[in-house]
């Protein structure tokens, strides 16, 4: 499994597009609200989490399933915790979730990647 | 040893601040400096105090005023985190104050009896939204609180999802 991580508009999908060209990519921002299996590509993760967020869904519980079962994808997710404590509490909630999942999807990720200007700089493991 | 872990919200920076203990056996100290007001604050101290757990800290809660904490030579502190004590410096009165030197100094100064300090913090500035004039004065306070401690730090780690990208001198764990 592959983290591609950054801010918003760094050059994460290009860099994923470019190096990894998955034929298929699920966007967490409009996909089906089930766990994927064998994903090649999901992108927009930390938008999945806020929509799951809106059925209720245990965030974490449904990432470390995700994890299990995608085990050879690439997902990218934005870096979203840097700035101000959010005053609308969704807004909080979200975050921390997101802070959370992306911590569980880390630890299970061979390889991390953090996009900066379109930059890729490998945090962990090795880019292949 | 001095070192600033810092990172955005969620981002692990506390376990591996943690982690950085797990091998040292002088007396350990945890500085917190979050205010315990409201349900989601409770919440965060008591996740934070679960983590701790069994790990052999004695934990001191200063809000504000680092600079008078006991402190005895060789010892390891954790203070956590600078963005509530910030906070708690600059709001405390009628009119905002900048806490910037008494802060510094107040880390330096433990930082020097200590013989391993850790410094939470929080990069805060990276919303790009206009905030009014009370916060982003914070964000500017804090930024530069920030630069000064990771001038005399001797490592500076930011957390990125619970990976350590290291940004000054070495990883410590």
């Amino acid at each position: 499994m592959i983290l591609i991580t950054g801010g918003a508009a760094q050059g994460k999908l290009k860099f994923v597009m470019e190096h990894f060209r998955p034929k298929e990519t699920i966007n967490g921002a409009d996909c089906v609200l089930s766990i994927p299996k064998n994903a090649e590509c999901v992108i927009n993760y930390h938008e999945l989490i806020k929509r799951l967020m809106h059925e209720n869904a245990d965030t974490a519980v449904f990432t470390k399933k995700f994890c299990t079962e995608n085990q050879n994808a690439v997902i990218i997710m934005n870096e979203i915790g840097g700035g101000i404590i959010p005053i609308e509490k969704s807004e909080r909630e979200w975050r921390e979730n997101v802070g959370k999942c992306g911590c569980i999807i880390a630890e299970k990720a061979d390889t991390v990647i953090r996009i900066t200007c379109g930059i890729p700089a490998v945090i962990k493991g090795k880019l292949t | 040893m001095t070192t600033l872990v810092t990172g955005g919200s969620k981002c692990g920076k506390s376990g591996y601040a943690e982690k950085i203990f797990d091998h040292i056996y002088v007396r350990k100290l945890y500085v917190a400096t979050m205010k315990p007001y409201g349900e989601e604050a409770y919440a965060a101290i008591e996740r934070h105090r679960k983590m701790r757990e069994g790990k052999g800290f004695e934990t001191i809660e200063k809000y504000t005023d680092i600079h008078e904490i006991p402190l005895t030579d060789n010892c390891a502190v954790l203070l956590e985190c600078m963005g509530n004590l910030c906070a708690n410096e600059m709001f405390c009165g009628d009119t905002v104050i900048d806490p910037t030197e008494k802060i510094v100094k107040g880390v330096y100064d433990l930082s020097r009896i200590a013989g391993e300090m850790v410094i939470v913090t929080n990069q805060v500035g990276s919303d790009g939204v206009d905030y009014a004039e009370e916060t982003a004065e914070y964000i500017r306070i804090l930024g530069e609180i920030n630069r000064r401690i990771a001038e005399f730090a001797d490592n500076v780690i930011e957390c990125v999802y619970g990976i350590p990208v290291l940004l000054k001198g070495v990883l410590p764990c």
